[in-house]
């Protein structure tokens, strides 16, 4: 076994604006899957206390966006950033009290996520300024035309310890194995837009499906699930993607956000199930 | 069995318009297939002369091809009420145009995510003909707060009075009996997770569920674990009901687009499957 062979060596970085983007608001409530009326925060802005690693569900949140949700006010600026940004990707602080702190990115949501290190959020803003340094975007692994590389880094690749089998498989580690029957919102969107939640609004359905140990940063798989050109149902297809938002919150048919990193067919897969498979350790994120 | 009742006499008619939409597309017009094939979107706005409710949902060249005449308001809040108080069965009268006067029905919603959100109008081929984009619609709008007498967990969404009693639902002991073509399986559901089940549809997947075979636009369809009380998401042991609106789509998890009828525990419906519950043949569509 060997690591896969990619084409990083053709790949393109470019440097990309973005900012903290503040929270925003409806006005109004929304209703949770107990039909409550629910005001959550977990969207947009900093959140300071809940990070990549820690578990994804005990939070009185909605869509919980841990560390910095990076956004621009300009829409073909914001979409660039959303289509050109990578989970594994540097980012540095332009300005503000946390300027030149270094950060990495993590998810991918209606936001670019990302995770800084614990002194630089406490003192980050909505309004800093942030530049990405965007790579990965045309990855391909090479010795699997099959497999598409989408939202992932050649520094997530080489943090995963990605394996390529003698047998053709590729040997990839999670931590948690999704049914399609949960995948809520976000399929039918592209495959690098936002993610895709896991039905997970209810704590009865959490445990009963055996979740509650998921942390946020988790690799998971997705079962019948084809995530190469959009995101749906596919019988014999998996796709594999990183937890990028979490809480409790509880909107029916939202959940835990889970943002796509590659997918193929089932038979180029090899899963092993590992409580380490987390960007935490993967991406070696500074405390 | 009875035949089940509404609050039929609790039900407000009110009066939205919607005027006839033109088809959009982005200065780069291709969408990518499941297979990861261009192709330039063609059915969703406007009107189509050529699908109608009752035709086949797959086997076309288009994505959601929209039946009729598909109409939205051109302010953004009066679309959003537009969308959420017109029912399916509701009578709509062309106002304006060498239409007007003619009448029509509405048939269903569709929203395209972060596009656009549609009402969908039957109107006779001839009407059709006449129509063009920017003719304003008035939808005689009633159904919503419509509640089912004695089964009050069950919430009713986009159903018109108009199409209750032809539909004619009966009452079992505790249970609502329905007249549907298919139960489906939850995964079927691909977008539309999420929404607010009162102004919206949501996509039936083609592949997830052998049962979409044959699937015609109009059919009444339920989908099992799946609830749109307020919202569209997977819920054990509770039962969606909604109506197919638009065509197939060539797009990852989409496919026709579904508006929801009603919603509630498992337990308090019942189906009869029948290849005629179906709005060409219930509301007699000419």
């Amino acid at each position: 076994m060997s690591a896969p062979r990619l084409n990083t060596d053709r790949l393109v970085e470019v440097g990309v604006q973005a900012e903290i983007a503040h929270p925003s608001h409806s006005g109004t409530y929304s209703v949770d899957s107990y039909g409550r009326p629910i005001i959550l925060p977990g969207m947009a802005g900093v959140v300071a206390n809940a990070r990549v690693g820690d578990l994804v569900f005990p939070w009185a949140a909605d869509h919980l966006e841990p560390g910095v949700s990076a956004g621009n006010s300009q829409r073909d600026r914001y979409q660039a950033l959303q289509f050109l940004a990578c989970i594994g990707n540097v980012v540095r602080v332009l300005n503000g009290p946390a300027a030149g702190a270094e950060g990495r990115v993590t998810g991918k949501h209606a936001f670019v996520l990302v995770d800084f290190p614990q002194d630089a959020l406490d003192v980050l803003a909505p309004g800093d300024a942030l530049l990405v340094r965007a790579v990965g975007q045309g990855l391909r692994f090479v010795d699997f035309d099959d497999v598409a590389a989408r939202s992932c880094s050649p520094a997530l690749v080489e943090g995963m310890g990605l394996e390529a089998r003698d047998d053709g498989r590729l040997r990839v580690q999670v931590t948690a194995e999704v049914p399609a029957f949960m995948m809520g919102a976000g399929l039918g969107m592209s495959s690098e837009w936002a993610n895709c939640d896991v039905m997970f609004t209810r704590r009865e359905v959490v445990e009963r499906l055996g979740f509650g140990d998921v942390r946020l940063g988790d690799v998971v798989a997705m079962h019948d699930q084809d995530h190469r050109y959009g995101r749906g149902y596919r019988a014999g297809m998996l796709a594999f993607g990183v937890v990028a938002h979490g809480g409790y919150g509880g909107v029916p048919g939202h959940g835990m956000g889970v943002a796509t990193i590659f997918s193929g067919p089932r038979q180029r897969f090899e899963i092993v199930r590992s409580p380490d498979a987390n960007l935490r350790n993967h991406l070696d994120l500074a405390d | 069995m009875a035949t089940a009742t509404i609050n039929d006499t609790e039900l407000l008619r009110t009066a939205l318009v919607g005027d006839v939409t033109s088809p959009v597309l982005g200065i780069n017009p291709y969408d990518v297939s499941a297979d990861g094939v261009p192709f330039v979107s063609v059915g969703a706005g406007g009107v189509c002369y050529t699908v109608r409710v009752g035709s086949a949902a797959d086997g076309w060249a288009a994505d959601q091809v929209e039946p009729g005449a598909s109409i939205a308001n051109p302010d953004a809040a009066a679309n959003e009420a537009l969308l959420l108080h017109a029912c399916v069965g509701n009578r709509v009268t062309v106002r304006t145009g060498t239409a007007a006067g003619a009448r029509g029905v509405v048939t269903g919603k569709h929203e395209a995510f972060h596009a656009y959100k549609h009402v969908l109008v039957h109107l006779a081929p001839d009407v059709l003909d006449g129509l063009v984009p920017g003719d304003r619609l008035l939808v005689h709008a009633s159904g919503r707060g419509m509640t089912v007498d004695g089964l009050p967990e069950l919430a009713c969404h986009s159903l018109g009075p108009e199409l209750w009693e032809a539909w004619a639902p009966e009452r079992a002991g505790e249970q609502l009996r329905l007249r549907v073509t298919r139960v489906l399986a939850p995964e079927v559901v691909g977008m539309g997770s999420g929404r607010v089940s009162g102004a919206t549809s949501i996509a039936l997947q083609a592949g997830a569920d052998e049962a979409l075979h044959g699937l015609r636009i109009g059919d009444i369809v339920a989908v099992r674990d799946w609830d749109a009380t307020y919202y569209t998401g997977y819920h054990e042991d509770r039962v969606t009901v909604g109506v197919v609106s638009t065509g197939d789509s060539p797009v990852l998890g989409n496919g026709p687009a579904t508006t929801i009828l009603l919603s509630g525990p498992a337990a308090a419906l019942d189906f009869e499957i029948d290849a005629t519950a179906n709005l060409a043949d219930l509301l007699e569509l000419a």
